[in-house]
């Protein structure tokens, strides 16, 4: 979903072509740095990585290797080799493209470098809506109109949203040292292979929740989505709707409660029973592996247009029976808000079964607040 | 001139489905109807293999046209199309939109219902359409204008909720919304606080939507129904500035109420991505905090809080409602047919070819006499040429229920050509469906042949556990006699002697005094008049009756004219296309197989 981030390789793979001589390397498979003068980078999406020390120039290819381990003990694992290029400060210039509504927007600035943020006023703007303006952004930034075009190519064609090249160094040609990429993952469909999920990076590591709830997203037309904030948070969401999930995550966050959210996510798109089971599961075992005290499951949405309350209702059942006793004994209370198409029937049925199971905090329909289950979970919780 | 709004609320609804989705055209019929509408407003639907989808309209089926491609809407039907809903993926929705708006540039917009069209495909569309069209999405659910058109999912796809919203009432709030579900939300809390809805736009929670909310915006503005504007928003983006800058710059300055979500992401330690693509924020402007206040410092009302947003919406003036009242019983519990075909021959009108002991028709029985020719090799005389035509008559058909057209159709429908549905239709024909003429010759002849008394024949019959052909019907009994029964036996009074048509109404006499249903059927009075015609007028001998029977001569009498019925199903088939049939899971009892 929505923009994402390439590897470094990948990116400047795509940009320049053949003429790319980087060199990829993973940890668990074998790292030969090869004879010459390199640049190693950790590549995985981190920011400010020279701040940081993830970067290491023009070293001996022992000490490139050591670097590596270094960063590999951080938890890094993929990295780039680049050889490296000896230039002067004031070679460097910054320049990034952005898909926008009119177009693509440049920013381009004559001195780049690291603190490129820090000075704003040195950064020109210009608007690429169409091929012919190219020739004349590119003559006003002073960069090859060759450059141009073939950056602006790849960009089309590889469905990029967003690339930042800083610093970028014209001495004998043009040279990206630096560059970052995001892409539009609605366009994987188009593009063909030259850039896969694996290319995609991501600086944190994903719960395996997440993971979870990612493969199962990708094998269904509906939405789900999951990202775990605190493990042993008190309050577990299982919400649908993507603005619906977030008005119902704000009441937490304007109650106080923002830190005892465990989780965010949505279903939503009409997800059948079964992939609502799957989903529900992993948010319910998320609940009981939390060492919270006192904790509750938020089962809240809007009202409805197409997703059917009935049917995804008793995929949760599915998934809150299976765990019943389990959440009974750590005294788990569910709280309910939703409308939609079949929403009697769906109320209904949940309504029985929590009460059955113990396990009812409320259960309400479209004619409460879409706010109601939430904020009776905090008060259950504190 | 008049806006886009007043279009539509003077009847420009016509809507041209794009993908399959059912459920959300579905509803749309039933906002149609439940607005007293008197045809539905989908004009079509572009799906691949089937030339129509079965629809209710109230509590009547309808069958909505289905095309292949949008350049293959016929000429007639092009004019009424003046929206496209597009529920196709992601993938397809560019070309799709691109291929609808060039085959029909006068439309007046549409709605991309997909998630995942990319960004470049989006502004693509910008640059073509916008502007000129009214386009919701990509993403969201939809544009609906009170009492007059409701274009995808918007305001939900359950009669109760068309109901509960009060869909059909034009209202004077213009409800916006980034989030498809915060629009029906926001729909229902409006009809909760008592007031009614304008019009509606889900402009999609997609960073690039076609028609902008600024726009959307100026549409309220210009739109007299309209007195306030409730909108949604969500952290990530810019698009509020727009409402910002129309606001400082007095372009719209009627009450705009709005709630922007996502203040939760302050409590995260880097930006989150929420659930629309949109949903991140990339600049410290794009925060829902930010994006509140600025809209506040434009003079909008913009709450903290969700219950205290819905406070506000209770504050708005509240205009005089008079509510179109709908009875939503019509569109409840609705059990869809799972065939259609249309009625090939009227069943209640009974041919007459004899009166007061005389031939009525003579002449032109030209077919049944060839056909007779044929089948036995001479000329036949009138009375059996005339009777032959009336039987013909009778069985062309007898509705699309029966196994043997239900068959035909049901080949017709899995994609087979005539022949084999034909074939499917007849091969049907045997000792349960249309082959109890022949059977009935062989009793009546049996009987009539032997000195058995009518009584002694039905009791051997019945011990030795055979059904009697040619006796018993549903529906008609003694009292209510079959009229085709009926005008068949006027035969008789042609004839000088009917031993076989006296012996089967002696059977009726014994069979009727156990139970009333048990009468004389159609297939009965065929044979046994047949029989007697044969012999009589053309002097066939008993020898050569057993022969015809053996042979099942009889059952030509049903298969030739019913040939006629079966093709005309198949035909109908091959008109509507609905696509290969299943029976719904309801209708099918499966005994389920033991587990270990």
């Amino acid at each position: 979903m929505a923009r994402v981030k390439l590897s470094e390789y990948k990116a400047k793979q795509l940009i320049l072509g053949d003429a790319y001589k980087g060199i990829q390397l993973h940890s668990g498979e074998q790292m030969v740095v090869p004879k010459g003068q390199w640049v190693a980078k950790v590549d995985q999406g981190v920011k400010k990585r020279m701040k940081q020390g993830l970067v290491a120039v023009n070293k001996p290819a022992a000490e490139l290797a050591r670097a590596i381990q270094g960063w590999e003990k951080k938890g890094f694992s993929q990295f780039v080799l680049e050889p490296f290029l000896a230039h002067e400060a004031s070679e460097e210039q910054y320049l990034s493209l952005e898909r926008v509504r009119e177009g693509v927007r440049v920013l381009h600035a004559r001195e780049g470098g690291i603190d490129i943020e820090e000075h704003p006023e040195k950064v020109a703007t210009y608007i690429i809506a169409d091929i012919k303006d190219v020739a004349s952004v590119a003559k006003q930034t002073g960069l090859p109109e060759s450059f141009f075009a073939s950056i602006l190519e790849a960009f089309e064609k590889y469905f990029f949203s967003f690339l930042e090249i800083n610093p970028l160094v014209v001495k004998d040609g043009v040279h990206l040292l630096d560059a970052a990429v995001l892409v539009d993952s609605a366009g994987e469909f188009f593009i063909r292979g030259a850039w896969t999920e694996d290319d995609i990076v991501s600086a944190q590591s994903s719960h395996p929740a997440e993971a979870e709830v990612e493969a199962l997203a990708a094998t269904t037309p509906a939405s789900l989505k999951l990202k775990v904030l605190n493990p042993d948070g008190a309050l577990f969401l299982l919400l649908s709707g993507g603005g619906g999930s977030i008005v119902i995550a704000d009441e937490a966050e304007l109650r106080g409660a923002g830190k005892a959210l465990a989780n965010y996510g949505e279903y939503s798109g009409g997800p059948t029973r079964e992939e609502t089971y799957l989903y529900a599961k992993e948010i319910v075992a998320l609940c009981l592996a939390s060492t919270a005290k006192r904790k509750a499951l938020v089962i809240a949405g809007g009202v409805a247009n197409f997703t059917d309350v009935k049917r995804t209702f008793l995929g949760i059942i599915d998934a809150l029976s299976d765990a019943a006793p389990a959440l009974r004994k750590q005294r788990i209370k569910v709280f309910v808000r939703r409308g939609g198409p079949n929403e009697k029937e769906g109320l209904a049925l949940m309504h029985s079964f929590l009460e059955k199971e113990q396990l009812l905090g409320s259960v309400s329909g479209s004619e409460s607040v879409i706010t109601k289950a939430i904020s009776e979970a905090i008060d259950y919780t504190q | 001139m008049k806006t886009i709004l007043e279009k539509v609320r003077g009847g420009s609804d016509g809507t041209l489905v794009i993908g399959n989705h059912p459920a959300i055209v579905q509803s749309i019929l039933d906002f149609d109807y439940l607005c007293g509408k008197e045809k539905p407003s989908v004009v079509g639907i572009i799906a691949g293999t089937r030339k129509s989808q079965k629809f209710f309209f109230g509590r009547t089926e309808v069958l909505i046209p289905c095309y292949k491609r949008v350049d293959a809407v016929p000429t007639e039907r092009r004019l009424a199309v003046q929206w496209m809903l597009c529920a196709q993926s992601g993938r397809r929705t560019f070309e799709s939109t691109v291929a609808f708006f060039d085959a029909f540039p006068e439309a007046l917009g549409g709605h991309l219902f997909a998630e995942n069209v990319p960004e470049r495909h989006a502004t693509e569309l910008i640059k073509r359409f916008a502007g000129k069209y009214l386009i919701a999405g990509p993403s969201g659910v939809g544009i609906f204008v009170s009492g007059a058109l409701k274009l995808g999912a918007i305001g939900g796809t359950d009669a109760a909720q068309i109901e509960a919203g009060q869909l059909a009432t034009r209202g004077s709030v213009a409800v916006v919304s980034t989030s498809g579900g915060m629009t029906n939300e926001l729909i229902r809390a409006v009809s909760g606080a008592g007031k009614r809805v304008s019009f509606s736009i889900s402009i999609g929670g997609d960073r690039f939507p076609v028609t902008s909310l600024g726009e959307v915006l100026a549409l309220a503005e210009a739109d007299t129904d309209t007195k306030a504007i409730l909108y949604f928003g969500e952290l990530g983006g810019a698009d509020e500035y727009e409402i910002v800058e129309l606001l400082k710059q007095k372009k719209l300055t009627k009450p705009v109420l709005a709630y922007i979500a996502g203040i939760i992401d302050e409590a995260f330690d880097e930006h989150v991505q929420f659930g629309h693509a949109k949903a991140l924020v990339a600049h410290r402007d794009e925060s829902a905090r930010a994006k509140r206040e600025a809209l506040r410092g434009a003079g909008a009302i913009a709450p903290d809080t969700f219950p205290a947003f819905l406070e506000e919406l209770q504050r708005l003036p509240l205009p005089e409602i008079r509510d179109t009242v709908i009875d939503i019983t019509p569109c409840m519990d609705r059990r869809p047919s799972i065939l259609s075909t249309r009625e090939v021959v009227d069943l209640d009108a009974v041919p007459v070819f004899v009166k007061g002991g005389k031939l009525v028709k003579q002449k032109d029985n030209n077919f049944a006499v060839a056909a007779l020719g044929a089948l036995l090799g001479r000329t036949v005389s009138d009375i059996t040429a005339a009777f032959v035509e009336n039987v013909f008559e009778l069985l062309v058909d007898h509705g699309g229920q029966v196994s043997g057209a239900v068959n035909t159709m049901i080949t017709a429908r899995a994609g087979k050509d005539m022949v084999s549905s034909l074939s499917a239709g007849l091969l049907t024909i045997g000792p349960r469906f249309g082959g109890a003429v022949n059977e009935a010759a062989r009793a009546w002849h049996e009987g009539a042949r032997s000195d058995k008394a009518a009584a002694d024949f039905v009791e051997e019959r019945t011990r030795a556990g055979h059904l009697l052909s040619g006796i018993g019907h549903r529906k008609y009994r003694v009292g209510i006699p079959d009229p085709r029964v009926a005008a068949l036996s006027e035969f008789a009074t042609t004839l000088k002697k009917h031993p076989h048509y006296d012996f089967a109404r002696a059977v009726e006499e014994v069979t009727t005094g156990k139970n009333g249903n048990l009468i004389l059927n159609v297939d009965g009075v065929m044979a046994a008049l047949l029989l007697d015609i044969l012999k009589e007028k053309e002097k066939m001998t008993d020898d050569e009756l057993s022969e015809l029977i053996d042979a099942e001569f009889f059952n030509a009498l049903f298969i030739i004219p019913r040939s006629v019925g079966f093709i005309a199903h198949f035909l109908e088939q091959k008109k509507n296309d609905e696509g290969l049939f299943r029976l719904p899971d309801e209708l099918l009892f499966e005994h389920k197989r033991g587990k270990k």
